[in-house]
C-alpha cells in the first residue's frame, strides 16, 4: 500500500531509520553481518519483506552487502549514520559526555567524604 | 549586577534557538552543585572524556567570570569564556557562554539542580540569541567532537539510540 509513498520518503537517512522494523534490521546488524534469511526469520518478516527493507536501507548507506560463496551477506555501515550524528547534535553530545564525567567524579567525591568521616 | 535579569520568555518563544539537556546524577544536590563552583572540580569534569582545561583567571560569584582554554585530545584549542549571571545554591546556575569576554554570540545556559530519588537530576537549558546562533553552536561542537570521533564509536553510540528506539 505504501510502496508509491516510501518510494518517495526513503530517499534520506532519517526517513529510512524512521520505519521500526528497519531499526530492528540495524540493531540486529549490529552484532555483525547476517543473510536476509535470517533477518527475515528473526523479525518474523517475509523474505521479500526484509529484502525491501534493505533495499531502502543500502541506499541511504546504512547497510551494506557482499557475496559470500552462495549467500549474499548485509552488514552495517557506519558512514551512513553520520547525519544522524551531526543532527543529534555536538552539542548534547559534549554535554551528555561532560555529565559522564560529572556523575563519576561526584560520586568518587561522595565516597573519599564517607572515608573521611570514619 | 545581572543577578536579577528577567526569565527567558515562554518556552514557545524559544523553541527553535534552545536545547535542553536533562541527566540524573547519582549524587546528592550538595555535592553535585559543588561540582561547579570551584576549578579544581570543574576541571576534573569539563568536556568528553580525554578533554582538559588551563584555567587563566576563575571567580565563582554573580558577575565573576571562568576564562579558560579547553584542550582538545587532537590537540586543538578552544578559547573559552564564562560569566555568571545566578547563583543559587544548591538549586540553580544562570551562566553566559562564549569564546571571550564580552562575545556577542555568547548565550545563555540555565543549570537547575532537582533532589530526585536521592539522586540529583540536572537539566541544562540553553537558549542561543538566534536559531542560526544554535545551528551553529551545534556544528562548532559536532566539530569539536569530530576530533576524536571514529567511526566505530559512532556506530555504537548511533545504534544505541537505535536500539533504544526500536525497543521503546
Amino acid at each position: 500500500m505504501a510502496t508509491m509513498a516510501r518510494a518517495a520518503t526513503t530517499s534520506d537517512v532519517f526517513n529510512a531509520i524512521a520505519e521500526p522494523q528497519r531499526r530492528e534490521i540495524l540493531v540486529l546488524l549490529r552484532t555483525g553481518e547476517r543473510p536476509v534469511t535470517d533477518l527475515a526469520q528473526e523479525l518474523g518478516m517475509t523474505q521479500p519483506g526484509a529484502s525491501k527493507h534493505l533495499r531502502v536501507l543500502r541506499e541511504v548507506g546504512l547497510v551494506r552487502d557482499r557475496k559470500a560463496g552462495k549467500r549474499r551477506l548485509y552488514g552495517l555501515d557506519a558512514r551512513g549514520l553520520r547525519p544522524v550524528h551531526e543532527w543529534t547534535g555536538g552539542f548534547e553530545r559534549f554535554w551528555n559526555e561532560s555529565f559522564d564525567r560529572l556523575d563519576a567524579y561526584v560520586r568518587g567525591l561522595e565516597q573519599e567524604r564517607q572515608e573521611e568521616q570514619r | 549586577m545581572s543577578a536579577t535579569k528577567p526569565e527567558a520568555p515562554a518556552q514557545s518563544a524559544t523553541a527553535d534557538r534552545e536545547i535542553v539537556i536533562s541527566r540524573v546524577i547519582d549524587a546528592p544536590r550538595e555535592l553535585v552543585f559543588e561540582a561547579f563552583t570551584e576549578v579544581r572540580h570543574l576541571s576534573r569534569w569539563w568536556g568528553p572524556e580525554g578533554f582538559t582545561t588551563t584555567t587563566r583567571s576563575f571567580e565563582f560569584r554573580v558577575g565573576g567570570e571562568w576564562d579558560f582554554v579547553l584542550h582538545g585530545p587532537d590537540g586543538t584549542d578552544y578559547q573559552e569564556w564564562i560569566l555568571w549571571t545566578e547563583i543559587v545554591p544548591p538549586e540553580r546556575i544562570a551562566l553566559l557562554h562564549g569564546e571571550v569576554r564580552g562575545d556577542p554570540n555568547a548565550f545563555e545556559s540555565l543549570l537547575t539542580f532537582a533532589t530526585e530519588a536521592g539522586a540529583t537530576r540536572i537539566e541544562m537549558r540553553t537558549v542561543f540569541p538566534t536559531k542560526e546562533l544554535r545551528d551553529e553552536a551545534v556544528e562548532k561542537f559536532s566539530a569539536i567532537e569530530g576530533g576524536r570521533q571514529t567511526l566505530s564509536h559512532l556506530a555504537a553510540y548511533v545504534t544505541e539510540i537505535l536500539g533504544q528506539g526500536a525497543q521503546g
